[in-house]
């Protein structure tokens, strides 16, 4: 165990833990964008410096992958620190104008717009961070999208930017974007799930109860593959929406009249 | 003379039995030519020479016997292709296949120079025989380099003769490891790579760090605009850095050894596979090294190009079979780098100056350089000094010494600018301090470094903006783009220079330099982003009222970037012949025939075709 005093504030963290979550224990918010606990650290975004007291001079450092190995002391609210922090929101700022929930973030660090023009371009507002890719590779292990590209020119595409076969559209890269950048577009129509801007389409299973949509064939596929239970029931709730899955559930247990099965939970919604 | 078979050695007593019968076989009459087949001398036709050379040898007949061997980089290599005739180390300079005939017949056989051939001084127009009588070696001291030019690469026997792995020899029969790390020490030997690590430290680390196996690995993506230390290194003296690296490893714990060599040198890449083999094949590498418990190999890793990867945690990755992008280093390599393994990385150069320091002692190699700089550095000397290539000086030598001595002052009688040293991530060092001693810290001091050795030097006719625009440009095009300081801020900062060098320069852009410098510096993920704005930083520094004079004056005294000075006909050396005018394609030129012509500047798209076609010298840069 080692104390990290940050701010003034002393907190006790295990071995290997890293100044931000040091922080978040002692309740004391520092900025991240490309951190996401369920991924490996990535430290790529550089907005979460913060500064390492060493005696004479301090040492700027990420706090989202810092390991704490001693007891140290750690300034986020110093003008070193938040100045570095200032200034790489400006930069990301001007590279991803219309992100409203970059301006958002911003807004929370007390920056206000930025001093520079727009000179490296963006795809939709990304600004590169990984957690997409990260998210694809380590948590759903399909490594349907990566970087490509070095410098200005890496985005992040597919393979040979076609569209990827590996994607399943599980929408994972969606839900980690921290800035809108990847959006999971339903199409009634098809009844379809793309993921935007990678154009990756799969089929939507729906709820065999009510026709509420679910996730789609490949990850179900992908889940059964995974998932080795041999037992008939598990197939079958698989194919409910929660709601309706709940609902079984209880029958089998017995706790709801069968009567029950009248009500409507077409709505989806608990 | 050649090993017969693949005899392996067992033990020291092998190893030194084998020196002595190769020696035995030497005939110190015995004549013999060296072309260097160095990447340089190669690229103007050093091979074919050879080839000839080797033909003329088998030829002559007479019982005498009269041996052509290929050796490693001279460093002279705008003087290509060298060759060097013996008994006599006669030094011929841009030799061609029709010379070859003459150098055999003259020199060889006849011992007659060929005066032609000879180095001659630019100034007193004095002839050099040897090469220790040019000024471009003078004042030279060369330890890493001492064997290029006298060894053949490919050889194992003339390392072998010329005394190499008996270093080795030596710490595997009477030091422990511990004692090994603490020679090293005691030379105080900083890692060449441009960190100026103490490499003893570095190896101790890596020796007292928890994980099975360990590795040493060697950096040779050598990428730095203009150098080439490396790739002579690694091309004329393979084993050395191979015997550094197995000392290296048996110091650290090591079992398993990677050279990382940038695929654009497919000689070194040649050179060291052949080496790597012939070692295998004699026991000196391998299971149970010279009889001894320690057992070690090496393999080579080609890298993709990238510059990046000379950084140590992208290089790492990329052995690892992953895209070469740097990570950060809390944790440093030597605790967990290359699979997650404790791993040594050090520079070429640091490796090949192992079996020097065990030979001779850490004492000797300290007693030459600064206080805090210990031995000889190989720079490359390139850019408008008389005399370009590959110096290797002690340390704490001036640049004015390695600039106007080594070097033989400015191109063309021109007066110097600045130097910049370290490469793109070094800086730019005017005139004022050109008598400060080249180390480590001195360079630091001066916002430069030392880098890998780098040294290009730069004349009045230098635009200093446009230099910094330079570094950038390619240090944005080698950003891998992974961490957000290094990818948008080198690209504003680029920006903005965009703009001072095409004249639409604002107040306040310095400041703004100066602050993106800053950050960059304070935030960037790797030393590729840290270092990044030096060349920015340092040239603002230095020439400041050169910036200004961009912004404020839109004018470019150095008259470089392009619409930011005038073309004028010169009056007095105009003659009228016409063909500016006939060839300006603005039609901006007007006048008579044999009377002067003049340019009307509002139509003038300043291209500089006049300048180029005038034979009279009468168009000016104003």
């Amino acid at each position: 165990m080692s104390i990290v005093t940050i701010d003034g504030v002393k907190v006790e963290v295990e071995a290997e833990a890293t100044i931000l979550d040091a922080a978040r224990k002692a309740g004391i918010w520092i900025p991240t964008l490309c951190y996401n606990p369920s991924v490996s650290n990535l430290a790529t975004c550089r907005l979460c410096m913060v500064e390492l007291d060493h005696g004479e001079e301090g040492q700027l450092v990420t706090a989202c992958n810092y390991p704490v190995r001693r007891d140290i002391v750690v300034s986020v609210s110093s003008n070193r620190a938040k100045q570095a922090r200032r200034g790489v929101m400006e930069l990301l700022l001007a590279r991803a104008p219309e992100s409203e929930q970059l301006k958002e973030l911003a807004r929370r660090m007390g920056v206000e717009g930025t001093p520079y023009p727009t000179v490296t371009e963006s795809q939709h507002n990304c600004v590169l961070c990984g957690l997409c890719t990260s998210v694809c590779e380590e948590v759903i292990g399909c490594s349907a999208i990566g970087f490509t590209g070095r410098g200005v020119d890496r985005i992040v595409a597919p393979p040979f930017h076609l569209t990827a076969e590996e994607c399943i559209a599980c929408g994972a890269c969606a839900a980690v974007c921290p800035v809108g950048t990847i959006e999971v577009r339903i199409h009634e129509s098809t009844g379809e799930a793309e993921i935007s801007p990678f154009k990756a389409r799969a089929k939507l299973l729906v709820c065999k109860e009510c026709g509420a949509n679910l996730v789609t064939e490949p990850v179900i596929r992908q889940m059964f593959d995974k998932v080795k239970i041999e037992w008939e029931e598990f197939r079958k709730r698989a194919s409910l929406c929660p709601a309706c899955r709940r609902k079984r559930s209880a029958e089998a247990l017995g706790l709801v009249a069968a009567k029950s099965r009248e009500v409507n939970f077409a709505s989806g919604k608990d | 003379m050649t090993l017969s078979g693949s005899k392996v050695i067992e033990s020291p007593a092998d190893l030194e039995d084998l020196r002595e019968k190769l020696r035995k076989q030497l005939k110190p009459s015995a004549k013999s030519v060296r072309v260097c087949i160095g990447t340089g001398c190669a690229a103007k036709g050093a091979r074919r020479l050879y080839e000839l050379f080797l033909q003329a040898a088998g030829e002559s007949g007479n019982g005498v016997e009269i041996e052509a061997k290929c050796v490693g980089c001279h460093g002279f290599c705008e003087r290509g292709p060298i060759v060097v005739v013996q008994p006599g180390n006669i030094f011929y300079q841009g030799v061609e296949e029709q010379d070859v005939g003459e150098i055999f017949r003259e020199t060889v056989i006849g011992g007659r120079i060929v005066e032609r051939l000879l180095y001659e001084d630019y100034i007193t127009g004095e002839k050099a025989r040897t090469a220790d009588e040019i000024d471009f070696y003078k004042a030279q001291m060369r330890i890493v380099l001492a064997e290029n030019g006298s060894i053949d690469p490919t050889s194992i026997e003339d390392y072998l003769v010329s005394g190499g792995y008996s270093a080795l020899a030596r710490v595997l029969r009477t030091m422990d490891p511990e004692q090994i790390i603490a020679e090293v020490d005691r030379s105080g030997l900083r890692g060449r790579g441009g960190g100026g690590f103490p490499t003893a430290r570095k190896w101790r680390s890596c020796r007292g760090a928890e994980g099975s196996p360990k590795y040493v690995i060697c950096n040779g993506d050598e990428g730095d605009p203009g150098a080439f230390m490396d790739r002579s290194i690694m091309e004329g003296n393979p084993h050395a850095v191979l015997e550094g690296m197995i000392i290296g490893a048996y110091a650290i714990g090591a079992s398993q050894g990677y050279i990382y060599v940038r695929n654009e040198y497919p000689l070194a890449v040649d050179h060291l596979s052949r080496a790597i083999s012939r070692i295998r094949d004699l026991g000196l590498l391998g299971e149970k090294i010279l009889d001894s418990s320690f057992s070690f190999d090496i393999r080579i890793n080609r890298g993709g190009g990238a510059f990046v990867c000379g950084e140590s945690t992208a290089l790492m990755a990329s052995l690892e079979g992953r895209v070469g992008e740097p990570r950060a280093k809390y944790v440093h390599t030597v605790e967990s780098g290359l699979n997650s393994k404790p791993s040594n990385l050090n520079n070429v150069e640091t490796w090949a100056n192992i079996p020097a320091i065990i030979n001779r002692g850490g004492e000797w190699f300290s007693s030459i350089g600064t206080q805090s700089s210990k031995g000889t550095k190989v720079f490359s000397l390139v850019g408008n000094v008389e005399n370009t290539g590959l110096v290797e000086v002690p340390m704490g030598i001036t640049l004015r010494e390695i600039i106007y001595k080594i070097g033989g002052g400015i191109k063309d009688g021109k007066s110097f600018k600045a130097v910049q040293t370290g490469g793109p991530s070094g800086g730019c060092i005017p005139a004022a301090h050109l008598d400060v001693r080249v180390d480590f810290d001195e360079l630091t001091k001066l916002g430069s470094m030392m880098g890998s050795g780098g040294m290009i030097v730069m004349d009045q006719d230098t635009c200093m903006v446009n230099i910094a625009r330079y570094f950038l440009s390619f240090l944005k095009d080698e950003s891998c783009g992974k961490c957000t300081p290094c990818r948008e801020g080198i690209s504003q900062m680029l920006h903005i220079l965009d703009r001072i060098t095409h004249g639409e320069g604002e107040t306040g852009d310095l400041e703004k330099l100066e602050s993106l410098a800053e950050l960059l510096t304070e935030t960037a993920l790797c030393a590729l982003g840290k270092t990044a704005a030096n060349p920015i930083l340092s040239t603002i520094r230095y020439f400041r009222a050169e910036f200004e004079e961009h912004i404020r004056d839109r004018h470019c005294p150095a008259k470089v970037c392009r619409g930011l000075f005038l073309y004028e006909i010169d009056p007095e050396l105009c003659t009228g012949c016409g063909i500016c005018k006939k060839n300006c394609p603005a039609e901006a030129i007007s006048g008579e025939r044999r009377k002067p012509h003049v340019i009307d500047q509002t139509k003038c798209t300043k291209c500089g075709i006049c300048l180029e076609k005038c034979t009279f010298n009468s168009i000016l840069k104003v």
